[in-house]
């Protein structure tokens, strides 16, 4: 029954805000090497979704499986609560998430942003977690920016600065809450950049994002929500180029 | 040289029991504060109303009362208790509530409730994306604490940390009323005796401002090492 080779599997989650239902009944599959990209119009229930992969939303009912090992829930009084917030601690470290606003530990610098949970969280020695963070920070071209603190940096760098720290958990998958959308134009480029890098070494991704280039050339799968429900998904070209619900053709069609 | 008709070694006494009683009732008041604050942010409805309950009584009772509630009422409950114990199952204690722990514990109680209001509203300034940032990537809840509220709480927190100390601080020459002997106490008893009141309240004044100016160094120091990476650097200002 469970596959252990698929990293991410999603099946069936329903979740409400004060009786607002904001996902009914999504399902993904994350294979390895898959970058899932979500797109919708906001309040079309796409971040939630994502937040509810490593539970930071708490989802009324569905499975979350990650290598094959499903989150185990219990019903108490307060509703829906994993069991064990060990396992949940275990897989979330597996899930690496970057944030829009970044979200950089202001008063670290950003090397020790990047090793800080390799440290805290996996027990990784403190000389391995360096170097392997420096290493990370040169891919994102960050070097020479490794002593300096968040406050010091554009949001650009900072970004890339948060895909360092996602990447120094080695983890399982990778999701992205709208990782260019708090940048300004000039900056999103580098982030998609590195992201796209990441794509093409086999990452495996999921990603909520309003850049439909993005999509349409780096992902191989995309999902159009739509009121908490999904649309529309295929392959880029054909969702993106040829869509078949009017409201993605809406959607997608550029409004000036 | 300064004659202090032999009061000199008593006085300096009385410096170290006010110095011991205040650093000690700081630290209990910012333990009962952090854990009050936390009880206030709590999602449980009745564990925020105790806590609520508790600041309530403790700003609302003059200082001076609580003190001697605690300690005389302190000592009533614990020869009950002691009594109970002997009628019931034959055991013999005896406590005596030591006016020094006495101090503490009443001191401390008391800047706890002020310092959990700092606490409380230093908490909420910590952006809470950062603290989901910890969450995500797999910290446990101690951890989250630790390394990243705690400290980024703390910026806030100061401010306010400093001046209760200040207070609490003054508020330890009330521990007089009930037996100790701190700087206060001493030099009233010396005045009494010789008629010469500026001799032993200036030094006790000085004594005074000598544990401030040394405490406000001591926040300098703190506040330097909670702003790092706040703007400090020379980047920007913002924050």
């Amino acid at each position: 029954m469970a596959d252990t080779s698929i990293p991410l599997k999603i099946n069936d989650l329903y979740k409400s805000f004060n009786d607002t239902p904001v996902l009914k009944g999504l399902s993904l599959d994350a294979r390895k090497g898959d970058v899932i990209t979500l797109i919708g119009a906001s309040g079309s229930g796409k971040s939630t979704f994502l937040r509810c992969m490593n539970l930071l939303e708490m989802p009324d009912q569905g499975d979350i499986v990650v290598h094959g090992e499903p989150i185990k829930f219990k019903f108490d009084k307060h509703g829906r609560q994993p069991s064990d917030w060990k396992q949940v601690e275990r897989i979330r470290s597996k899930l690496s998430m970057v944030f829009q606003n970044f979200n950089l530990w202001p008063h670290m610098t950003l090397l020790e942003n990047v090793i800080e949970a390799p440290i805290h969280v996996l027990g990784q020695p403190k000389d391995k977690a360096r170097a392997n963070g420096l290493s990370l920070l040169e891919r994102v071209g960050l070097a020479e920016r490794a002593s300096y603190y968040p406050t010091q940096l554009s949001g650009g760098q900072q970004q890339r600065g948060a895909i360092a720290r996602a990447l120094a958990m080695d983890p399982e998958v990778m999701l992205f809450d709208e990782p260019t959308s708090a940048l300004d134009p000039e900056l999103v480029g580098d982030v998609l950049e590195v992201m796209r890098e990441l794509a093409d070494e086999g990452r495996t991704m999921v990603v909520v994002t309003h850049e439909m280039d993005f999509a349409r050339d780096v992902s191989n799968h995309v999902m159009f929500l739509h009121q908490g429900v999904i649309e529309e998904q295929g392959a880029p070209e054909q969702v993106l180029s040829h869509p078949k619900s009017e409201r993605l053709k809406q959607f997608l069609s550029p409004r000036y | 040289m300064l004659d202090l008709h032999g009061y000199g070694y008593r006085l300096l006494e009385g410096g170290l029991l006010t110095l011991e009683l205040a650093i000690l009732s700081l630290i209990l008041a910012v333990i009962l504060g952090l854990v009050t604050a936390s009880a206030k942010l709590s999602s449980s409805i009745v564990i925020r109303a105790i806590a609520k309950a508790y600041t309530l009584v403790i700003r609302g009772v003059p200082d001076l009362v609580l003190m001697m509630l605690l300690f005389y009422g302190g000592q009533i409950g614990i020869n009950m208790a002691t009594d109970w114990l002997y009628y019931e199952f034959d055991v013999d204690i005896f406590v005596n509530v030591d006016a020094f722990v006495a101090g503490v514990i009443t001191i401390g109680i008391i800047f706890g409730a002020y310092m959990s209001e700092t606490f409380r509203g230093a908490f909420m300034a910590v952006d809470g994306g950062l603290l989901e940032a910890a969450r995500a990537y797999g910290m446990r809840p101690w951890t989250v604490f630790r390394r990243i509220r705690f400290p980024l709480m703390m910026r806030h927190a100061l401010p306010g940390l400093s001046n209760n100390w200040m207070v609490l601080l003054k508020t330890t020459a009330l521990v007089s009323i009930i037996g100790l002997s701190d700087m206060v106490k001493v030099a009233a008893e010396a005045t009494k005796a010789t008629h010469e009141p500026f001799l032993f309240m200036i030094p006790v004044a000085l004594g005074y401002l000598a544990i401030s100016s040394v405490s406000e160094w001591c926040f300098m120091k703190l506040k330097a090492r909670y702003d790092v990476g706040f703007g400090a650097e020379g980047a920007s200002w913002n924050n």
